[in-house]
Parts: structure tokens; sequence; C-alpha cells
């Protein structure tokens, strides 16, 4: 299953003390179903606003997110979160993986919060660390495992419930070069192979001009690149 | 040690694996270890001391009842004369659960013996000795006083005592006394409870003492709850007379005796309460280091009812823990003092040469739920805290 993303006119601004601080004025953003884009911008710009406004992790001072037609600005807390669980796929920087679960356990809690359990639940998980190479590493915690492990193991988290969207907030950002060119590599080729539509936040040049499209945020708005 | 199933990930409710894990990781952490000990112990300490001191009081109480309801009928009726008083108790002897009936007459007056003299409360009998003169009962129609009397006076069987009663008789020379003289049968126990000797004497005798008025019929049906079911019948059957049950007898020691529980049983809950304050701390502590976990369980879609739900459930089997500890060793405790009565009284002041501890299924089963209740609502106040964290707000920090 894939989706579309559309975005009309996001504002989104914080407040410092006194100074308000307006990080997005006003994006538009149509992402078809299926399609693999890269946001790229420098620090700072609100790329990881724009990522949590459309996983709804937070929501705009205006503007409106329909992703695959359901329109995020009508729904309430408990339905958002339904709708992050059963539609979004989220990648972190950091892993943000439970320290208190196994690679396997990890990967299986999306699945437990949809009310899912038993056997099949596991094999699921246990088919997605045999495609990213880490079946030897299933009991280990995410302290027994390296940067690159620990992101493998998040992918395969973020894609259990086989979300139509995948939303990566810097995925190769804390690794080095040679792992981080991995972990993209499989983020890739699952995403193709789901047909899954995909959103990357990067600042790494390479991996955006990879993606099928690159798109800048700028001064809070987004161009084409 | 957690049971495997209990922790398993893809079989085990999601909340209570999340709440067993975070207990366990916590373990590493000395302030959440240290805070978890306090709340958990603490609530320990208090189901400790409510079972240890309800089974105290419940072991004082009853055989305090015990000591007062042996030498309390039954049942009481109060009939105007002697005919009535007959009628009643044939009646009640062709009930098949009435053991006996005996028309009493009852009153006060005095007893003296060379020269002593003595307040009594006087009871009159018909038949046998009735059963609330414990050590004297079912023995022959005669007079008995109490084995302190006997004692204090030397008093042996056979010996003739005057006994006088309250009432005087009005003569054309002014109010003169009506006085019996007996001969002593034998003693009974009397009881450290007793504020005034007794002593029981032929129904004829008492008749001269009191005139031939204030009859009661005494009822024994060897049971006291088959007794409030006879007592019941006998109200609505006849409603002329005045039934009073061993219950209404002694309701004001009853009332005294439930409000003294219930006041015990307050003042130690403080105990408990306090631990609760301290779990509230605890949950919070052990929030403030999972916040970032929180953050991650609500971008996966967790919702918030399963959040205060895991962090209700870790607070909760905290909680679990420590009424479970205190249940088991106050029980424990309190049915080796009492098995083996180790805590000796002086029998002399006490009526009891030692403490006696009683645990009462009511009394544990009230401990148990209101600890945990208080624990599981401690829980919740605290879960409230990280049910309320928003994704975003968490997974920032």
């Amino acid at each position: 299953m894939t989706v579309s993303v559309v975005a009309r006119g996001l504002f989104k601004a914080y407040r410092d003390g006194e100074r308000r601080i307006e990080v997005l004025r006003g994006v538009d953003l149509i992402v078809d179903p299926g399609d693999l884009v890269a946001v790229v911008g420098q620090s700072g710009t609100g790329k990881s606003t724009l990522l949590h406004l459309l996983g709804a992790l937070d929501r705009p001072d205006s503007g409106s997110i329909v992703i695959g037609g359901a329109d995020l600005s009508a729904m309430k807390a408990e339905e958002l979160a339904t709708f992050r669980n059963q539609a979004i796929g989220f990648v972190f920087q950091f892993q943000e993986l439970l320290a208190d679960f196994t690679a396997l356990e990890n990967i299986m809690i999306p699945g437990r919060i949809a009310g899912l359990r038993g056997p099949t639940l596991r094999s699921k998980a246990e088919q997605l660390l045999v495609e990213v190479g880490l079946t030897d590493r299933s009991g280990h915690f995410p302290s027994q495992l390296s940067g690159g492990e620990q992101q493998r193991v998040a992918l395969c988290r973020a894609l259990l419930l086989e979300p139509p969207l995948l939303l990566a907030d810097e995925p190769t950002g804390n690794l080095d070069p040679e792992i981080g060119e991995q972990v993209f590599e499989l983020l890739v080729s699952l995403q193709k192979r789901r047909g899954t539509t995909a959103l990357v936040v990067t600042h790494n040049q390479d991996i955006a001009r990879r993606c099928g499209r690159v798109l800048t945020l700028h001064k809070g708005v987004l161009h084409e690149s | 040690m957690i049971p495997r199933r209990l922790g398993e990930v893809s079989r085990a409710p999601l909340e209570l694996v999340l709440a067993l894990r975070y207990l366990k990781s916590g373990r590493k952490d000395s302030f959440v270890t240290f805070l978890s000990a306090v709340a958990g112990g603490g609530i320990a300490v208090g189901v400790f001391a409510l079972m240890l001191s309800l089974a105290a009081l419940a072991g004082f109480q009853s055989a305090l009842r015990e000591e007062i309801l042996v030498r309390t009928p039954e049942i009481e009726v109060e009939v105007p004369d002697r005919g009535a008083a007959a009628a009643i108790r044939d009646r009640l002897l062709s009930m098949p659960e009435v053991r006996s009936a005996q028309i009493t007459s009852q009153g006060a007056g005095w007893i003296a013996y060379r020269g002593s003299i003595r307040p009594v409360s006087i009871l009159g009998y018909e038949g046998t000795v009735p059963v609330i003169f414990p050590g004297a009962e079912g023995r022959p129609n005669g007079l008995y006083v109490t084995d302190s009397l006997a004692h204090t006076w030397n008093l042996e069987p056979g010996e003739v005592v005057e006994v006088a009663s309250s009432r005087p008789t009005l003569t054309p020379l002014g109010p003169q006394p009506r006085v019996v003289r007996l001969a002593v049968t034998d003693s009974f126990l009397s009881g450290i409870t007793e504020q005034r000797d007794r002593i029981a004497l032929p129904l004829s005798a008492a008749e001269g003492l009191f005139g031939y008025s204030d009859y009661r019929v005494l009822v024994e049906t060897g049971d006291l709850d088959t007794a409030l079911a006879v007592a019941t019948r006998l109200r609505s059957d006849d409603h002329a007379v005045r039934v009073s049950t061993w219950q209404d007898l002694n309701r004001a020691l009853f009332f005294a005796l439930r409000l003294e529980k219930a006041m015990m049983f307050l003042a130690v809950l403080l105990i408990v309460l306090v631990a609760a304050l301290a779990l509230v701390s605890d949950i919070h502590l052990i929030i403030a280091s999972k916040r970032k976990e929180i953050g991650i369980l609500g971008a996966m879609g967790a919702t918030r009812r399963t959040i205060l739900r895991t962090f209700v459930v870790l607070g909760a089997a905290l909680g679990l823990v420590g009424v479970s500890v205190g249940a088991s060793v106050g029980a424990s405790l309190a049915w080796v003092l009492g098995r083996y009565q180790l805590l000796r009284l002086p029998a002399s002041i006490y009526f009891l040469d030692h403490v006696p501890f009683k645990l009462e299924f009511g009394d544990v089963f009230l401990v148990l739920v209101t600890a945990f209740t208080i624990s599981a609502l401690a829980a919740g106040l605290g879960a409230r805290a990280a049910a309320n964290l928003r994704p975003l707000e968490a997974l920032r920090r």
C-alpha cells in the first residue's frame, strides 16, 4: 500500500522567551505515492519540524496535511496516535530504540501497539531481521549493537506494519560514512520493494541526490531543487 | 525474578511487558532502586502493622466477647406476669431449635454473711442453674454465689447467708426489708468484666424478695445466629412481649469494639498512605528516566491510555510486592504469636495471660484490598505525568 502526501500552507512558529521564531512560513508540498523525496537544508531551517508535522507528532499553527486522503487536522490525539501506528514509520537520527528490549522485541513493539501478538508477529519481525542481515543479533540489546546495526533495527521497526509512509530524520547523520551508505542502501531497497512513499530529511547531499526528488527548505519555505 | 511468559513481548499484555522491563531496568539506577525500596517497603510495613494490630485487636475482642457472652442470655423475654411467662416458655420449648427456656425473676439487693455485706444482682430461676452462670450451669436448683465471693468470705457449701431485696415491704411500722435466709449450694465462675457480683437462687426465693413481677424468660439455642432468628420470630408472633437478644443486651459494647477497630485501622493505614506518596515520587523518577522512551512509544502510536496503563501497572506491581510481603510476614507472625502464645501478660491484671492473635478473613481481605487500592491510586496519580507527556516534547529532551 502506498499514499500521497499533500501539505498546504504550513506555518509553524516557536516562542523563545519573548522572541517568536517562525520556522515554517507557508510550506506547500505534494508527494506522489511511492516516491522517495529528500528534504535538505541548513541546520535549524525547520526540516525536522516539517517531518514532525507530516508524521502527526505535532500540529501546524495553520495549514493542512492530508496523507492518503486522511486530513490530520481533523483528527483527535487518540486518532493521531492510531494513525502514526498504522500509517507512518519513523526512523530517527539517533536510532531511538527502547533500551530494555532486544532487537527483535524492539521490532515487535509497533505490532503490539497495533494489537498484534503471538507467533505471526514474531515471525514477521524475524523476517525483517533476515532482510537486513541481523538474524544473529536478534537477542541483543541496543547497547550491545553498533550504530549501524541499531539503525537497521530501527528501520525494521519502522517497516514492521508495512506503513504506506516512511519518514526518516537524518537516518545516516550519526553513522560513519561507509555504514551510513549501507543503511541508506538498505532503506532505499526496502522502500522500493514495498512501494512505500518516503521522505528523508538529510543534510548529506550525496544521499539527497540519490533520491528521486530533492526539496530544499530555505527560510521556512520549500523549494524544488 | 519475573516469570518468562509474563515478560514475553509477543504474548503478554504490552503494558505489563513495558512495566516489568522498566521495573527491572530501574534496578540499575540507585535513586530509583532506593525510592522503589522506600515505597514498596513502606507499603509492606504498613500492611504488616495493619495485619498484626488487627489480629491482636481481633484476638482481644474475641476473648472479651466470649467472656461477656458466656454470662449473657442468648434471648431474654420480658413478660408482665408468671402466667404469661409460663405460656411463652412452653411455646419456646415447642420450637425444635430451642434447647432451654427458663422463667426467671431479676433484681438487685445485698448478700450478708457474718457481719459482712455486699451489693449483688439477684437472679431467681426455675429448674437447673441457667448457662449464664458458668461453672454451675445445669446444676440442681439452689443458691450459687461467685467463686470470688466464696473465696473472700470463706463460704463453704451448706453455710447460711442472708439475701435482702432492694424493694422493702411497706408495713404500718414503715418500710421493712425483705430478707431470706438460704444455704449456699455452691459457687460459679465470676467474670472479670462483671461490675457487680451476681447470685443465682431458686425462683420461689426471688419471688419472696421482689414480689410477683419482673419475670423474664431466658432462652438458649446453643447458637448465636439461631438465637437471632428465634428472637425475630418471637417478635413477629407476639408484639406484647419485649424480646432482647445477646446483641441488644451488649449493643453499646459491640459498637465500641467496632469503633475501636475502625479507628485503629485508620490510624495504622496512615503508614500505607505515606508510603503511597513515596510511590508517586518513585513513579515520577522512573518517568523522568524513561522520558525519551515514552516519546518513542508515542511516535510509534502508543496512545495516552497505553502509557497511563503502563505506569499504573508499574506502580501497582510495586504496591503488590509491598502488600504481599507485608501481608505474608504480618500474617505469619500473627499466627506464630497466637499459636505459641509468645507475648505473655500478667493474668492478674488482664483477664488473659497472653496477647491473643486472631486472623479474621474479613480483616485480611480489607487490609489487602485497601492497601492495594491505595497503591493503585497512587500509581494512577504518578502515571498521569507520563500520559500527559506529548511524544514530541518527550523526544526532544
